[in-house]
């Protein structure tokens, strides 16, 4: 008894399936992939509801614009390679060797699944769980499960369900199947044609000798694939893991709930998959392609690596409503990035601070009322000069104590921009100062403090400080920072003490 | 003739389905108070700001309302908690903060603008970005203070905040505890407040006669909810506490 067990995952139609998977609610209509050049696009692939209607591969565009209520759609290169990536995730969840096997339009991998009895149980429940993990991702494929690599692929391309088929009934199982299961050269089939024969079944009976006799070597090959005895060096792919999906719009889209449902479903894709390799999505990449053949970019990180759907979503909203695309969209691209899922030791003497992914989505909706770089922690920056800061996004990781305090401090309140001021010396004093509301005049001055840098840059300085007390409108003594500019001989109200 | 606590009784087990312990005194609850770092306010606080209430320090321009508050965050963020400054002005110093002992990574720092990107747009328009920030902040929960800094905005916009806000934000700062402290030339929240706190300035402190090194406060409760029952003499309800430069600190360190 062999020891080797192959599963064949065919999905036909792929360009078909490909367009459908991320637009469900077209799954159960007519549709037809179409390719080529406009006006002369041909029906590439189509789905069964569209070849019940009457479309055929080969139709022209205008051909099938007649049948009523086939839904056309333009194949899509990318679209197809982000379904391949989906697919071989899915089936890579079975085994870790796979070999593809896609011709023309179908896209199949044969899985080599001997041994995994134990973890998947007998090959039938492997092929049934491996269906419904297919339905699941979206796609409609044929399992075969065979002891021989050949008999799994013929049998998977040529039908429509899950067959497995016992060791020694090869020959039977491929009995029925027509010759155009091998792709013969056009010569050869007619040849065979001409014999009458028709059939795997009838292929296998020839006898060999007098069969290569005739047609050389390669009838040798054909008739171990016809009897299921066709040997093969199982040629294993590396599965990249890629978390992308890729969509292709019809029609250029402006409206932002459209993006956001196509959004939607790709998180959900990139979480399932991310999920079934315990992984979490530690960063959203959003790609679209505008009208005019621009790129709009947009990173979207979370504070933690999460798996939380509707977090996503609304991060993936609120960035999008933040920045939102200049011009139409005509693909939307959603790459993630996997990062280990997201664990927080909580302490039960620590003091409470804010949960990460809801101060992320707290955050981004912050940003949308007060501005993108108007919110988040003030970092000093390393200058002498009065009044310098940038600001950093705001994270609760890495929360730590500090040194005590000594004691209250005279706190500034900044004026933003500065108030430009007329002021009086008295000497070099100031005396009196004249802003938009009046004349104030000053009660006691304390100071020069003088700072200058940078003098060889733009952005050198050379200013002069004073603390000054003042009368206030309502006659309270009022702590100001005047500001001298010596470059330019201007004085300017900088803040206040408070 | 039966003793007034016999007659308490009878009147209260009659009372008893309408009235629950009718004429029992309710018992009060004593709440969990934050040090504001200055003990002078501390003790007229008897402790400190009550946390999961509103907090309203008022007072004019250099009534030493900011340092106040930034005293409060910079005790609060050295305790390894969150806090916010929701700065409807956009007049937050990150230096003085500093200096006073906030951790500024620890701080998150929301700075209201008007639509146009001036920050001295339509007062309103601001103040309408704070409060809704506010709500955001209070929702989120784990902040243990945030400031809300009208200290710049005119008492005629800030009487227009809705008794409702005020209210809803007293919920959700009970709720998630919360320390919501409200910067004003006046006291805006009104019955919403559990303290509310008058500053005004008293004295510079000099050097030399060429070097303002720091201020004198005056500050005055104005009101106060959660007071615990006092036996004896009252506390006087008005303190003077200083604030000093920070180089000044630094010398003296």
């Amino acid at each position: 008894m062999s020891d080797e067990l192959y599963a064949c995952v065919c999905a036909a139609e792929f360009p078909a399936q490909a367009l459908l998977r991320l637009r469900t609610e077209l799954q159960s209509e007519p549709v037809a992939a179409l390719e080529g050049r406009a006006p002369l696009e041909t029906v590439c692939s189509l789905n069964r509801a569209a070849h019940l209607k009457g479309a055929v591969l080969g139709m022209t565009r205008l051909e099938a614009e007649g049948l009523a209520g086939v839904r056309l759609l333009a194949r899509s290169v990318e679209v197809e390679a982000a379904a391949r990536a989906v697919l071989l995730e899915c089936v890579s969840q079975f085994s870790p060797r796979i070999e593809e096997v896609c011709m023309a339009t179908t896209s199949a991998f044969v899985l080599d699944i001997s041994g995994t009895g134990l973890l998947f149980g007998p090959p039938e429940t492997l092929a049934q769980r491996l269906r419904a993990a297919l339905t699941t991702a979206g796609f409609r494929a044929s399992i075969a499960v065979s002891a021989n690599f050949h008999v799994a692929r013929l049998k998977a391309a040529t039908s429509r369900a899950v067959t497995v088929i016992p060791e020694g009934q090869e020959t039977t199982a491929l009995a029925k199947l027509t010759l155009a299961a091998l792709n013969l050269e056009e010569n050869y089939a007619e040849t065979f044609a001409i014999w009458g024969i028709r059939t795997l079944g009838e292929l296998a009976a020839l006898p060999e000798v007098d069969l290569i006799a005739r047609l050389g070597q390669q009838a040798r090959l054909w008739r171990d694939l016809a009897r299921g005895v066709a040997t093969h060096t199982f040629q294993p792919i590396e599965a990249e893991f890629t978390l992308k999906e890729f969509f292709d719009f019809e029609t250029p889209v402006e409206e932002m709930d459209s993006l956001l449902f196509i959004g939607a479903r790709m998180i959900d894709c990139l979480v399932t998959r991310a999920s079934a390799r315990a992984l979490s999505l530690a960063s959203l990449t959003v790609e679209m392609r505008l009208a005019g053949g621009r790129q709009h970019k947009r990173v979207i990180r979370p504070a933690l690596p999460s798996v939380d759907r509707k977090f996503l979503l609304k991060l993936l909203q609120l960035e999008i409503a933040a920045h939102p695309p200049q011009a139409a969209v005509l693909s939307f691209t959603l790459t993630a990035e996997a990062g280990q899922s997201s664990k927080v030791q909580l302490g039960l003497f620590a003091p409470q601070t804010p949960e990460p992914s809801r101060l992320d989505v707290t955050i981004a909706r912050l940003k949308a009322i007060a501005g993108e770089d108007r919110v988040g922690s003030p970092v000093l920056e390393d200058t002498h000069r009065s009044g310098s800061f940038r600001m950093e996004s705001f994270s609760v990781s890495g929360v730590t104590a500090g040194s005590k305090a000594s004691g209250p401090r005279m706190a500034l309140r900044r004026m933003r921009p500065p108030v430009p001021v007329r002021v009086q010396l008295h000497t070099t004093t100031p005396a009196a100062f004249r802003d938009a509301e009046g004349n104030h005049e000053i009660t006691a001055a304390y100071g020069p403090w003088r700072s200058a840098s940078c003098w060889w840059s733009f952005v050198g300085w050379d200013e002069e400080e004073w603390d000054v007390l003042a009368q206030a409108g309502n006659g309270t003594t009022v702590a100001l920072l005047l500001v001298q500019d010596r470059s330019k001989n201007e004085w300017r109200l900088e803040a206040y003490y408070d | 003739m039966p003793s007034a606590a016999a007659l308490r009784i009878e009147i209260e087990r009659a009372l008893d389905r309408r009235f629950p312990a009718a004429l029992t005194p309710v018992p009060r609850t004593i709440r969990e108070t934050a040090t504001t770092g200055v003990p002078e306010v501390d003790a007229l606080l008897d402790g400190g700001l009550p946390v999961g209430a509103i907090s309203e320090v008022t007072g004019p321009q250099s009534s030493g309302r900011t340092g106040l508050a930034l005293s409060f965050l910079a005790q609060q963020t050295q305790d390894e908690r969150v806090c916010a400054w929701v700065d409807a002005g956009d007049a937050f110093d990150p230096e003085s903060a500093a200096a006073s002992g906030v951790i500024l990574r620890q701080l998150l720092w929301v700075r209201c603008q008007s639509p146009g990107g001036l920050a001295k747009g339509k007062p309103w328009t601001r103040l309408d970005q704070a409060l809704r920030a506010i709500d955001l902040l209070l929702q989120a929960g784990g902040f243990a203070a945030i400031v809300l800094d009208l200290g710049d905005m005119a008492p005629d916009h800030g009487c227009q905040i809705p008794l409702a806000t005020w209210f809803r934000f007293r919920q959700a700062a009970d709720r998630t505890r919360c320390c919501l402290v409200v910067l004003g030339q006046a006291a805006y929240a009104q019955s919403s407040a559990a303290v509310v706190l008058e500053c005004a300035p008293c004295k510079p402190h000099t050097a030399g006669g060429t070097v303002l090194n720091g201020f004198s406060f005056e500050v005055r409760r104005g009101r106060q909810r959660f007071t615990p029952a006092m036996q004896g003499t009252r506390k006087p309800p008005a303190s003077t506490w200083s604030a000093t430069s920070a180089w000044e600190a630094e010398e003296r360190a």
